[in-house]
């Protein structure tokens, strides 16, 4: 046997990752987004908590049921990522009062499940409630504000978002204007600043087949989950279809895309209110989990930025570059409990960061960089044509000819001429 | 009729607040077309450096100040400093990403917005902040006929409009104004015409913060209490102002920071003191639908 090391031999699975790794993001998001990729992420992150318990039930280590819950505020958070995504990444629209979505579903629900309003409709007819009414209010801001340019739906949102959060905590006394009372004396619709408390979870079988009993906890984590991968499953769908070209094509250039007969109204809504209806069945989801629908951090704008570093960390336009961040922003405030103070100061850092190093981030495919002048990328053309032109080996009399004749007889070409 | 008076006072005064602060969202806007989120966050920075300033010069063991004086520094250190800021959050946040796509200055501008904000909250106070206006100014209140108003709300009102005047003299009449003014009509036109871009620029978000400096130290004599959120909605309601008056227009920022304040006002007063934001921001959907281009405005062309 020879002493000396052998170098490795390249195997096929090794050059397979050098060409992932050489592919750049948009090559890394195309990998990650197949089928191939996904349907093995979806059983792994399935089977996770049952790993998770098989492990609890054979050694000391306790923390399945902790870790499990977790890893929901993890999915629920990359479903929330996944929704900004389709309204930032693909249509490029700037949402920020995209939480409010998010608690619209979850008093919605909150109010057709509990005993604040004395209603607990089935499932089927809640979400379609929640569906209703958070269209409803993304229409309400949607139509008048698409219409206008960039920079004010952004104001918009936000003064939406504020609004929203002012009616969740008046709306627990009947509003008087102007002298006139709305509504009989003992109205509490939203419940103010406490929330609404109860809230019936859903209806669900308490033991799957195959599984056994299912906790509650195990079956909201799967429930994020699949709805994770129906919503990636219909972006996947919509990004290839004529409706999302049409969203890149506003996003890159709107008077482009508007000159090709792109309505671009019309897009921009359909993306806005897609997006707020899932942001809207993830916080009825939310509610169901947690019995609860609270003001607080479903409607401060603070959630609303946390969402947007998590899409943008991971890359705007990228679904894994979502879940990823999802990710990166949920674990370390479990695991650096005494951090939480400084939470939102490294957040604006990261975000700050992320957007003057790295704008298209980790797995992006929109490049948001700084576009180069016109006379920065003509002097990069010609320095690499002057250093081609050089190293070419000199064009032999015989090839001079082949051209000329070439040339020649393209000129004379009658088709040409005319 | 009384009460519409009083109430028209304060809406002037709570207007002249938004304007001071407007005027700084729309040269900024009008300058670099970037909606600075971070805005209305240094006028709170500003005011708590005022508040810091007070907190060590009033009731100092050294030697007994005379309030004017301290009111002088508070207003050097809270103007000086919140226009540096502004100058170095333009530099280290806003330059790199001057040529990107429109999406990015917003994104950095929401998170220097959050920066400013938990920075305040963690290293200075999570708690509101007192200002010793008693041991500053003069807490008199001023009746004229069933109207009345304290004095520091007068200050208010007078500084902001002599401001408004100043910096329509200094756009308008300066030669460092016309660079302004062509440097928002066309970057790079006004770069061949010679003209320092990035100090413009620079000057531009200098002046901009410092008003709302200024702003912040007005706000803690006349309220007394600060608080690291207070710029938030305020800073957004001053941007309302300025989109209703014509982003980009010195004196529509102004007049929409007074007509904002009048309405947000007479609404407390008369229809309901729950909802008087929610009118505020349905005034300026209603605005927006009707007039797009504010109520001063130029007609506005999407720039390609």
């Amino acid at each position: 046997m020879s002493a000396s090391p052998q170098p490795l031999p390249a195997t096929e699975s090794t050059h397979q990752l050098k060409r992932f790794w050489e592919s750049g993001p948009a090559g890394w998001n195309k990998t990650l987004t197949s089928p191939r990729a996904l349907i093995p992420f979806f059983l792994v992150a399935f089977a996770v908590p049952l790993a998770l318990q098989y492990v609890e039930d054979n050694s000391s280590w306790i923390g399945a049921q902790y870790w499990t819950l977790i890893l929901a505020t993890c999915a629920m958070y990359a479903c929330l990522a996944v929704a900004l995504n389709l309204v930032v990444g693909y249509a490029g629209l700037l949402n920020l009062g995209f939480i409010a979505f998010f608690g619209i579903g979850s008093y919605a629900y909150a109010l057709v499940a509990s005993d604040q309003i004395h209603q607990r409709y089935p499932l089927w007819a809640a979400l379609l409630v929640v569906v209703v009414v958070t269209l409803a209010f993304a229409l309400l801001v949607g139509v008048p504000a698409l219409r206008l340019r960039g920079d004010y739906l952004a104001i918009v949102t936000l003064g939406f978002g504020l609004i929203m959060r002012d009616l969740i905590l008046d709306l627990d006394r009947p509003p008087v204007l102007a002298g006139h009372q709305f509504g009989p004396d003992g109205l509490n619709i939203t419940n103010g600043t406490n929330g609404i408390h109860n809230v019936a979870p859903f209806n669900l079988p308490a033991s799957l087949p195959l599984l056994g009993p299912v906790p509650h906890y195990r079956m909201y984590y799967w429930i994020f989950v699949g709805f994770l991968a129906l919503s990636i499953y219909c972006m996947l769908r919509w990004r290839n279809s004529r409706t999302g070209r049409a969203w890149v094509a506003i996003r890159e250039d709107e008077l482009a895309a508007r000159t090709m007969g792109v309505n671009t109204f019309k897009y921009r809504l359909l993306a806005f209110s897609v997006s707020a209806v899932m942001a809207g069945i993830v916080g009825m989801i939310n509610a169901a989990q947690i019995f609860n629908a609270f003001p607080s951090p479903n409607f401060d704008v603070q959630t609303t930025v946390m969402v947007f570093i998590m899409v943008i960390l991971g890359g705007l336009g990228s679904i894994p570059g979502a879940i990823l961040g999802a990710i990166a922003f949920t674990v370390p405030p479990f695991l650096l409990q005494q951090f939480v103070f400084y939470k939102y100061l490294i957040i604006s850092v990261v975000l700050i960061a992320v957007m003057i190093y790295r704008p298209e981030g980790l797995l992006g495919t929109v490049s948001i960089r700084p576009r180069k002048t016109m006379g920065g990328t003509l002097e990069l053309i010609t320095a690499e044509a002057t250093v081609e032109a050089s190293e070419l080996p000199p064009v032999t009399d015989a090839e001079a000819a082949d051209l000329e004749a070439t040339a020649g007889a393209i000129v004379e070409d009658p088709e040409w001429k005319t | 009729m009384g009460t519409f008076l009083q109430q028209l006072v304060n809406g002037l005064e709570l207007g002249s607040l938004y304007a001071l602060i407007a005027l700084g969202y729309t040269l900024i806007y009008g300058i670099l077309e970037l909606l600075n989120f971070a805005h209305g966050d240094v006028f709170m920075v500003g005011a708590f450096l005022a508040a810091g300033a007070a907190a060590l010069l009033v009731h100092n063991e050294v030697a007994a100040i005379p309030a004017s004086l301290i009111v002088g520094l508070m207003l050097l250190v809270a103007m000086g400093g919140a226009g540096l800021l502004g100058v170095g959050i333009e530099r280290i946040a806003y330059r790199p990403l001057r040529n990107a796509n429109r999406l990015a200055p917003l994104i950095t501008a929401i998170g220097v917005s959050l920066l400013l904000e938990s920075a305040i909250q963690v290293g200075v106070s999570p708690a509101p902040v007192l200002v010793p206006t008693n041991a500053l100014v003069p807490q008199t209140v001023l009746h004229v006929a069933t109207v009345e108003t304290p004095l520091t709300g007068v200050m208010l009102f007078v500084a902001s409009v002599a401001l408004m005047i100043g910096l329509d003299v200094f756009v308008f009449r300066t030669r460092f104004g016309s660079a302004m003014r062509a440097t928002a009509q066309d970057r790079e036109a006004a770069t061949f015409m010679g003209i320092d871009v990035d100090r413009v620029i620079m000057v531009t978000f200098f002046v901009a913060s410092a008003l709302a400096g200024l702003g912040g130290v007005l706000f803690g004599l006349r309220y007394a209490s600060i608080d690291f959120f207070m710029g938030y909605l305020l800073g957004i309601k001053a941007f309302t102002a300025a989109v209703i008056g014509g982003i980009g227009n010195i004196r529509g920022a102004m007049a929409g920071g007074l007509l904002l304040g009048v309405l947000e006002s007479l609404v407390g007063g008369f229809i309901s003191t729950q909802y008087t934001d929610t009118f505020v921001f349905l005034a300026l959907i209603a605005v927006l639908l009707v007039r797009p281009q504010g109520l001063f405005g130029q007609p506005l062309t999407d720039r390609a």
